[in-house]
């Protein structure tokens, strides 16, 4: 039988008569309306569901988990924050704590966090779209849904929508946060809250007014080739200048550079660094017991990085600076560089040509090697100061004739709102915005050489970090509720005043030190350090620091203060900076008993255990988190130590010392028994 | 089998039978046109056809697909209108919660979607096939007119639906539609104003579109299609060649 004649007869079968066609057609709208219920029952959900039940059944919580177990679409409904989930349909063990570990997704229960899961939905925090009800709708990015869900790595940037002050459950956003001030990204993008705060910066890019006092035109060349080369801690980023345009920056910087002491009665004898067989090794002593190391790294024969990095890294300086420049600077920074967190070290003429000394042999012979450069003409002059404006050199850098620019970079406080479709991509990439933001830092130019935008050196784990600051700058931080935004408090403007606050500010104290809200965090808060230490230890501190804590590398510098500075400092602090909480002097410490000492060491040894942080015998405790006591009754107030027991974190929030909640005997009995520890002021601590 | 005839015949002579269909059971030819003429469901219907309309090859039955699109449109689109509110921040996630949350939403919305894509095109089909043969003609010329009213409806119809998802497509696509409306000279402006109930598409353009698409024009439509059936039969039925041409 032919195809024909099988269709014919199929048709005359099917629609043969009038009976036979309304049967037919029946037949059919009867499957499509069967197809619906059965769509209906073979949901995604319900086969998770179903799964679900399979998988508690034989486990030995299994009733009581089952118990709580709540079948069909599970629902958080939030209207003002306008949040539906449904994420609980599949996830349905989140509280379910005993399923850590074991069961596989999406029957992961969620990790402990701050907020409760049903008062703050899951898109919140994760992103995707919540009213979905099967996997690749809730979690993918689609035709009719932007937001897919956050990669885990960057859901701390959703804490950060609401919240601006670094919390303890967000390393990867505080670290990103300060990554945005360190790196001088806020100086070109405007990253703003909702409330109109930008970030500061906290980098301290040197001004270039002066430029051609401290350094060479072959340096400057080099160095803005490739900064990196010069010192591989660099932060100053890659601009990928051609030789030319690298020859016309350089001659226009020292063109334009004019000398910083006008007056010449400023000027220093000139102090020549210092000669002889070992002066490069006196110059490493005296570079060490200043503590230079604190703030300033070099490399190591090794190749390894060591000291702070607070200040510019100094393994190849000797190549880099002008004696003349170099001995000015070691005497006071202030003169050339009235912002510099540098402090004002009072050292000996002798001591500075040692340090010159040292630091001039820390020379790369192949650093300059290759460069010459003829003298500059007027036509490469004035195409280096037009460089230096195209580049935005003025957004880091004070350089004189060319302004500050405004808005040079694109205002980055809603990035992590940027819709999709608004976005290009480049080939080949995933179509998701921390992709593209993570694509943006981390190689500029591959989105074309005419962007501005230089080559940073970072980490990936920097450019993660990164990520997740900029995802955290939305609009829905400014359409949430405003009792949601938790606000960073407004930056401190306290002033030290008087005589003594001069020397706070000569000496740089707040490049570590945070007092009243204002200032570092590498250093202890000082705003009640007058409750705390004893006057006279705080003299001899202050003119000859030695080591509190011995597991820190970053140390409180000596400045070789005079007896006149070290007073008025200590007179200061012990009179100003006190804790309204307590009367230093409420507690005698002559006054403690022998008995209460005795108890004291008990506990210090048995109950609390403080020996596993703190060194009190250093022949016999190995603790080394913690200050070593060993003179603790020579430095701190018995008041302090009592309230500081009883909970520490009232008096220093965030401190590392653990909250003991401690009753009034024993922190008493401790107490006698610390302020007894007055081992001899040498030794004893190292 | 015969007992059952009997019984049906019975009660089709019931008095509560003769109440509901006035016109008896009669088997004349009077009887038979007064059983279509006085019943309000079937008075639209011709007493007598030709055999040769009712085939497939004279109307493609093109008008009535266009009807029964029209009426699994109006049982969908109420069923629809249970769980959309024309509102900005809610009209969206309705769409959402018919996608994954309503039994058989999805098909209710695609059957929606779809049968308006069908009629719109059924219409089209429809005016053609009247246009090449011919049957626009007098007397038919009024109704031809009726016609192309109802395919202007259905254009508008099928318009104002397209904004009521509130998704990008709908925004956009009635944003470059009421632009356009914009460009007629002098009244351009004002049309637009009227039509959006503002300058751009916004809460007051879905909440116009929403009336319009939901009642007003359904209730148009319903009274040109009623027209349009009435003149068919005023017109003489459905129209067939002349027998002269002998291929029918």
């Amino acid at each position: 039988m032919s195809l024909r004649e099988s269709i014919h007869s199929a048709r005359r079968f099917l629609f043969g008569d009038s009976a036979r066609a309304f049967g037919s057609v029946s037949a059919v709208l009867l499957v499509v309306l069967a197809v619906v219920p059965a769509r209906d029952h073979f949901r995604e959900w319900l086969h998770y569901q179903n799964e679900y039940q399979n998988l508690i059944r034989n486990r030995r919580d299994g009733v009581s988990l089952a118990r709580r177990f709540q079948g069909g679409v599970q629902q958080v409904w939030l209207p003002q924050l306008g949040v539906v989930d449904r994420c609980g349909t599949c996830h349905v063990a989140m509280k379910e704590v005993s399923l850590a570990g074991i069961a596989p997704q999406p029957f992961h229960p969620h990790p402990p966090i701050p907020h409760s899961l049903t008062e703050f939905g899951c898109v919140m925090c994760h992103r995707g779209q919540g009213a979905a009800t099967t996997v690749a709708e809730a979690h993918s990015s689609t035709l009719s849904w932007e937001n897919p869900v956050l990669p885990a790595r960057y859901t701390e940037s959703s804490c950060g929508e609401c919240h601006e002050q670094p919390l303890t459950g967000t390393p990867r956003l505080d670290d990103g946060r300060d990554l945005l001030a360190q790196y001088g990204c806020v100086r070109c993008h405007k990253v703003a809250s909702p409330e109109g705060r930008t970030i500061a910066p906290s980098d301290h890019p040197p001004g270039l007014k002066h430029v051609a006092e401290k350094t060479s035109r072959e340096w400057i060349f080099a160095w803005i080739k490739n900064p990196q080369s010069y010192a591989s801690s660099a932060r100053m980023p890659n601009f990928q200048l051609s030789d030319a345009d690298a020859r016309d920056i350089s001659a226009f910087l020292i063109s334009q550079s004019t000398p910083y002491l006008p007056e010449a009665d400023q000027k220093i004898p000139p102090i020549p660094a210092a000669a002889g067989a070992d002066a490069v090794q006196q110059g490493a002593s005296v570079y060490g017991e200043a503590f230079c190391a604190s703030c300033h790294a070099m490399q190591n024969a090794a190749g390894l990085m060591v000291g702070g990095n607070v200040g510019t890294e100094l393994t190849r300086v000797g190549s880099k600076v002008k004696p003349e420049w170099l001995a000015q600077w070691i005497r006071n920074p202030g003169i050339y560089s009235p912002r510099t967190v540098m402090p004002h070290y009072r050292l000996e003429p002798k001591n500075i040509g040692l340090i010159m000394s040292f630091l001039g042999s820390k020379t790369d012979s192949d650093f300059l090697s290759n460069v010459h450069l003829d003298p500059a003409t007027a036509e490469q002059i004035a195409h280096g100061k037009r460089l230096v404006t195209e580049k935005g050199c003025a957004s880091c850098h004070d350089i004189n004739g060319v302004p500050h620019p405004d808005n040079f970079a694109p205002d980055l406080s809603a990035v992590g709102s940027l819709q999709l479709s608004k976005i290009v991509f480049l080939p080949g990439m995933p179509h998701t915005l921390p992709d593209y933001i993570s694509a943006k830092i981390r190689n500029p130019h591959s989105f074309g050489n005419a962007l501005k935008m230089p080559q940073f050196t970072l980490s990936d784990s920097q450019v993660e970090s990164l990520v997740t600051a900029l995802l955290a700058q939305t609009t829905r931080a400014t359409t949430l509720p405003a009792a949601l935004r938790m606000p960073a408090p407004a930056p401190s403007t306290y002033e030290p005043a008087g005589s003594a606050g001069e020397l706070i500010k000569d000496l740089r104290c707040f490049s570590c030190h945070k007092i009243n809200g204002r200032g570092g965090d590498m250093a202890p808060d000082l705003t009640w350090e007058g409750s705390s230490v004893q006057r006279a230890w705080l003299v001899n501190f202050l003119k000859a620091p030695n080591t509190l804590r011995p597991a820190l590398i970053r140390r409180m510098p000596k400045f070789d203060l005079s007896d006149e500075e070290a007073n008025t400092l200590a007179d200061y602090i012990e009179t100003v900076y006190q804790t309204p909480a307590f009367d230093r002097n409420e507690i005698d410490a002559a006054k403690l008993g022998a008995s209460d000492a005795a108890h004291g060491k008990d506990l210090f040894y048995g109950k609390y255990a403080c020996n596993s942080c703190h060194i009190v015998d250093p022949n016999k405790d190995k603790g080394y988190i913690g200050p070593t006591l060993t003179q603790v009754g020579l430095r701190l107030n018995a008041a302090w130590i009592f309230h500081w027991l009883k909970n520490a974190q009232a008096l220093r929030p965030g401190t590392m010392e653990l909250n003991w909640n401690m009753n009034d005997d024993d922190a008493r009995a401790i107490t006698a028994f610390l302020m007894q520890q007055k081992a001899a002021a040498k030794g004893a601590s190292k | 089998m015969p007992g059952l005839i009997d019984d049906i015949a019975g009660l089709r002579n019931s008095r509560v039978w003769r109440s509901v269909f006035r016109s008896g059971s009669g088997e004349s030819n009077l009887h038979r046109s007064l059983a279509v003429q006085q019943n309000v469901f079937l008075h639209l219907a011709s007493v007598k056809v030709r055999r040769r309309v009712l085939k497939f090859s004279a109307t493609w039955y093109l008008g009535t697909l266009s009807l029964g699109c029209f009426l699994i449109l109006i049982t969908t689109g109420i069923l629809l209108m249970l769980y959309y509110h024309p509102s900005v921040p809610q009209a969206y996630a309705d769409m959402k919660d018919l996608q994954f949350v309503v039994s058989a939403g999805v098909f209710l919305r695609n059957l929606h979607r779809w049968s308006a894509h069908a009629m719109v095109l059924l219409v089209f089909a429809h005016l053609f096939k009247v246009f090449y043969r011919g049957a626009y003609r007098p007397p038919r010329e009024f109704n031809w007119v009726i016609g192309v009213v109802l395919l202007m409806l259905t254009l508008f119809l099928s318009y104002t639906g397209y904004l009521l998802p509130w998704d990008q497509l709908a925004f956009w696509a009635i944003t470059v539609g009421s632009n356009i409306l914009a460009a007629v000279p002098v009244l351009g402006a004002k049309i637009r104003f009227l039509i959006l109930g503002g300058h751009t598409v916004n809460a007051n353009a879905l909440l116009r579109f929403y009336v319009l698409h939901c009642v007003i024009l359904p209730l148009v439509t319903v009274l040109f299609v009623a027209i349009h059936f009435w003149r068919i039969r005023k017109d003489g039925g459905l129209y067939v060649k002349e027998k002269t041409d002998d291929r029918n």
